[in-house]
């Protein structure tokens, strides 16, 4: 197995960014998470594989507190998050977490440019500064020129760029991907993959959740693989670019 | 496939509990306003007209000398061209009572002999007791109110036996004081008869008239000795209370549209709301007719049920809402009831106002393609009201303030809809505050009396079950100024008196002692504080065609007495002037006092001075009142609280089941606001914001709307004559209050949705949407 990052060992001794321990969740009798044990180190590019139903996207919402564990905890950058309540989660998510997701969610009626300004001014930044910060964003992930373009006319690959710009709008110490590429083109799931492998060269942290080998070999050190809400595999992979 | 309809909407309600819920609360509240709405208007537009007609009134009550109208030959009138049908003729008497009667001061009765109270014409309506059937026995006439306790007390008329009341009724045609059997009335000595006619043609002074004219064809021109118009009794009837019809139409009106327009928005929003539904029953092979019946069938059962118990309640309500809306207004004899008609029209109008609008966008539904219906909800929205959510999200304003704020502009209809009952909810409580703060203005007290607290005394009748005062007039009242904490002492004496040249008696009220300008009180002219003075109410002057300065002469138990209007008060009894004791000095005739007010010391003991005059006198009966509260003006501010809150939890509901829809609608956007780190605060802040800007724009329509409104109606009300200081009671701070009642209404019906959007779990809505 190769793939094309750069970096598989060199987080060894690094900051450890998400630790769950013996994490379980349960949606009534179905249980999504049944004991899951996972470290993520600073600087890793983590991918999360398996089934439909395994409980990955469970796992995903587990370290971006989106979902509380039934038990076990689950601590981010050093914080259990189930110590937090609702606003000590969304402020956590604010400072610590970016999401994309599979089907972008961005706001219709806003244009590229307030969408991804909007993840700085909730934290009270300044409607020109977060504009400025946003208009960079948008200028490093090449779709500057559609900033005053609304989502509906962007092509799906310019709005998941969009969405990475706004995710990386606060700079988080984590960057969370649900299926990125899940509802794209192979050219613009390429030129996704190209930008999250890019983002981990530059020393951000990645955790992908994704049904796509592919995604998962390209980008991430190390793959975990779930099945019934356990680990079943987890290994490092090798790239050779 | 009619079940596969059945079931699909069967399903639908299911599944939109909450929406079915508000449906079924928006129709329930508005059908409970429209009842009660249409309740009250009916009543204010002809209140008259309903209880008369119901009771077949006669439009003529005509008096005949006995002696020169053969009994025969007035029957025969019955059968005359013009006259509709006639009832009598009735033997008729007239016996003086020298004492206080049943409530009444010394006077005369009519009597009538009739067997029953039922007939062609003037159905009496028997409100307690019986008919009178046997010798000794009367049947006395009462207006509105429970008179139980009178029945078994005695009248005894001069040169009359007595006669035991068994019975009390009410004639809106003011046919009689009262009512024996035929062989009493014989015993009674009559001297007249009496026939009750109606006419084919009664619509006008000189219809009646003519239709007289016919009914008495043949009679001696002097054998008709009094003829009573029932349109001089409409108009003493409608003078009084249809002064305050106006307010009770404004809050009728108001409510019908402020309903209409809930309906409207709910039942359309639970459509659009559902496109995605549609689609996928589309996709499954219903057809476009089959769609649109789902629909109409998912909203008309919460909205039948609604309808239902809607109507139900407001039926419950509108006998006690017109009592409290009429409460302290002369209305006559007239029994005030709701139509019968108005619960089956509502059951029958709503539900099918509901259907109605949820067909428009239903039609919508029937048109769109499956395809075009599953992907409304998910497909991105090309954005609307897009320059103003940009201009905003450049502005210094919190982040989730300003997207609150451009939440409006992407549902423009909705967002008018919502706004327009925001706005009639603001002139609505505007209006009540306004008409609530002139009439407060027009109860406060004269300088001086401010705080203050008095006692009225009632002197004690007989006729009443009470203890005579053996004591005189004047010791009475050197009694009450002797008491300590005593301070002015003013009488009040009373008695039906006639107004010369007009045949309707009225009253007189004469008062003496201290302060004669309290009970004088006016807002037009001066108080009638000299001799041959009086002042006389808006109503009264409207009524007999006078004004301030003309003279009038008041016949007093025989003696004339002229005088002149010299003063209007506030308001007053259509049929009442008031003067001083020394008019009354003037005719000679002595009156003894009925009431006194005492107005006490500052710090006096209140308890203490209502004790040591009963002590002193048990035939004086003291009761201490802080204010004098006037009946009609406390009916109306308490009717038009009412109404004003329910049409506020109307508004608010209709805010309600926006935030709710667009919420829904959001919901995806609310899970990625959220999982960048959105508090619920915030969540808050902004769903709370998206109406609350609404309501403050509905606020600045609507007050402007609320005062217009007051003024156009405290400026035409002809019984009342409100000052220019009574009529602006408008300042800053309660204008900006009354701008914020938007703001309420909105922040009341966002604040629950708000609160379950910031508890959405995101985990879910992102991974479903």
């Amino acid at each position: 197995m190769s793939n094309d990052h750069g970096g598989s060992t060199r987080q060894d001794g690094a900051q450890v960014v998400v630790e769950l321990s013996a994490v379980h969740k349960e949606f009534g009798d179905a249980k999504a998470l049944d004991g899951i044990d996972l470290r993520i180190r600073a600087g890793e590019a983590v991918a999360v594989m398996g089934p439909s139903g395994c409980g990955k996207s469970t796992l995903l919402n587990m370290v971006a507190g989106l979902d509380r564990p039934t038990s076990g905890t689950v601590r981010v950058h050093g914080q259990d998050l189930g110590k937090l309540n609702e606003t000590g989660l969304a402020l956590f998510r604010r400072r610590h977490i970016g999401m994309i997701f599979q089907f972008f969610n961005l706001i219709d009626d806003l244009p590229a440019l307030d969408n991804v300004a909007l993840a700085a001014q909730l934290t009270g930044t300044s409607a020109r500064q977060a504009r400025r910060r946003a208009l960079e964003l948008l200028d490093e992930l090449g779709v500057a020129h559609r900033r005053n373009t609304y989502p509906a006319a962007l092509s799906g690959g310019e709005r998941q760029r969009v969405a990475v710009a706004r995710a990386l709008m606060n700079r988080p110490a984590l960057l969370l991907a649900d299926e990125p590429t899940g509802a794209l083109d192979s050219r613009s799931g390429e030129q996704v993959m190209d930008l999250l492998i890019d983002l981990n060269q530059i020393g951000q942290t990645l955790l992908i959740v994704t049904h796509d080998p592919h995604l998962a070999t390209r980008c991430a050190s190390r793959l975990v693989e779930v099945a019934d809400g356990r680990v079943a595999r987890e290994r490092s992979l090798e790239h050779t670019a | 496939m009619t079940g596969a309809v059945w079931r699909a909407s069967r399903a639908a309600v299911r599944r939109r509990k909450v929406q079915t819920i508000v449906i079924g609360l928006v129709v329930f509240c508005s059908t409970t306003t429209i009842l009660l709405a249409l309740a009250v208007m009916s009543s204010a537009r002809a209140p008259f007209d309903a209880a008369f007609g119901a009771q077949r009134g006669a439009h003529a009550v005509a008096t005949f000398d006995a002696a020169k109208a053969p009994a025969e030959h007035l029957a025969a009138g019955a059968h005359r061209p013009g006259v509709e049908a006639a009832a009598g003729p009735f033997a008729q008497v007239t016996l003086n009572i020298p004492t206080d009667w049943l409530g009444h001061p010394p006077g005369s009765i009519t009597l009538v002999g009739r067997a029953d109270p039922a007939g062609p014409v003037d159905r009496v309506k028997l409100t307690a007791g019986h008919w009178a059937t046997g010798p000794g026995e009367v049947v006395v006439s009462m207006g509105r109110g429970t008179f139980d306790n009178l029945l078994g007390r005695t009248i005894a008329p001069t040169g009359a036996p007595p006669l035991t009341v068994v019975g009390i009724a009410n004639s809106m045609s003011n046919s009689a004081g009262g009512w024996v059997t035929p062989e009493q009335m014989a015993a009674l000595h009559p001297s007249a008869e009496q026939m009750l006619y109606r006419f084919t043609d009664a619509s006008t002074d000189e219809a009646l008239k003519a239709g007289l004219a016919k009914a008495t064809e043949g009679l001696p021109g002097d054998a008709l000795t009094s003829a009573q118009s029932y349109l001089s009794l409409k108009q003493a009837f409608s003078a009084s209370a249809d002064a305050y019809l106006p307010f009770m139409s404004v809050f009728g009106a108001l409510g019908l549209v402020v309903a209409v327009l809930i309906v409207g928005n709910v039942v359309s929003g639970a459509v659009v709301s559902g496109y995605r539904h549609i689609g996928v029953l589309k996709a499954l092979g219903f057809t476009p007719r089959q769609v649109v019946a789902v629909y109409i069938a998912m909203v008309s059962v919460p909205a039948i049920a609604g309808a239902v118990l809607g109507t139900a309640a407001g039926w419950a309500l509108a006998g006690p809402i017109i009592d409290v809306a009429f409460n302290g207004i002369d209305t006559g004899t007239a029994a005030l009831a709701p139509p019968a008609w108005l619960p089956v029209a509502c059951l029958v109008a709503v539900p099918l106002l509901v259907a109605l609008a949820a067909l428009l966008p239903a039609s919508r539904a029937h048109r769109i393609s499956a395809a075009e219906a599953i992907t409304a909800g998910s497909a991105p929205r090309t954005g609307r009201g897009l320059q103003v959510q940009r201009w905003l999200s450049g502005t210094r304003l919190p982040r989730s303030v300003s997207l609150g704020l451009g939440q409006p502009f992407t549902r423009p209809a909705r967002t008018a809809l919502t706004m327009a009952s925001i706005v009639l909810g603001v002139v609505t409580v505007t209006f009540a505050t306004g008409l609530t703060g002139t009439l407060l203005a027009s109860m406060q007290p004269p300088d001086g009396d401010d705080g203050r607290t008095f006692v009225h005394v009632q002197v004690g009748a007989a006729d009443a079950h009470q203890t005579v005062s053996k004591l005189t007039d004047t010791q009475i009242e050197a009694v009450l100024r002797a008491t300590p904490g005593s301070d002015q002492v003013t009488s009040r004496a009373f008695e039906r008196v006639g107004l010369v040249g007009y045949t309707q008696p009225v009253f007189a009220d004469f008062y003496g002692g201290d302060a004669l300008e309290r009970p004088l009180h006016v807002v037009k002219g001066r108080p009638a504080t000299g001799p041959g003075e009086v002042v006389a109410g808006p109503a009264f002057l409207d009524q007999h065609g006078l004004q301030l300065g003309d003279r009038i002469t008041l016949d007093v138990s025989g003696r004339l007495l002229p005088a002149t209007i010299v003063g209007e008060p506030l308001e007053g009894n259509a049929r009442a002037v008031a003067s001083n004791a020394a008019t009354l000095a003037a005719t000679g005739v002595q009156l003894h006092v009925v009431e006194y007010v005492v107005r006490l010391a500052p710090g006096a003991d209140t308890d203490a001075y209502v004790k040591a005059i009963k002590d002193t006198d048990p035939g004086l009966y003291p009761n201490a009142v802080t204010h004098d509260m006037n009946g009609p003006i406390t009916s109306v501010i308490t009717f038009s609280t009412i109404f004003t809150l329910l049409l506020c939890v109307v508004a608010a509901l209709g805010v309600f089941n926006t935030v709710l829809l667009n919420t829904r609608e959001r919901r995806r956007d609310l899970g990625m606001l959220k999982s960048i780190g959105m508090t619920p605060r915030q969540v808050v802040a902004m769903t709370v914001t998206s109406v609350a800007g609404l309501g403050l724009v509905s606020g600045i329509i609507g007050v402007p709307l609320g005062m217009a409104a007051h003024r156009l109606i405290v400026e035409n009300i002809t019984i009342l004559a409100f000052t220019d200081s009574m009529i602006n009671v408008w300042h800053t701070p309660l204008l900006i209050a009354v701008a914020l009642a938007g703001v309420l209404i909105a922040v009341l019906g966002a604040l629950l949705p708000a609160r379950t959007a910031a508890r959405l779990p995101i985990a879910e809505v992102l991974h479903n949407e």
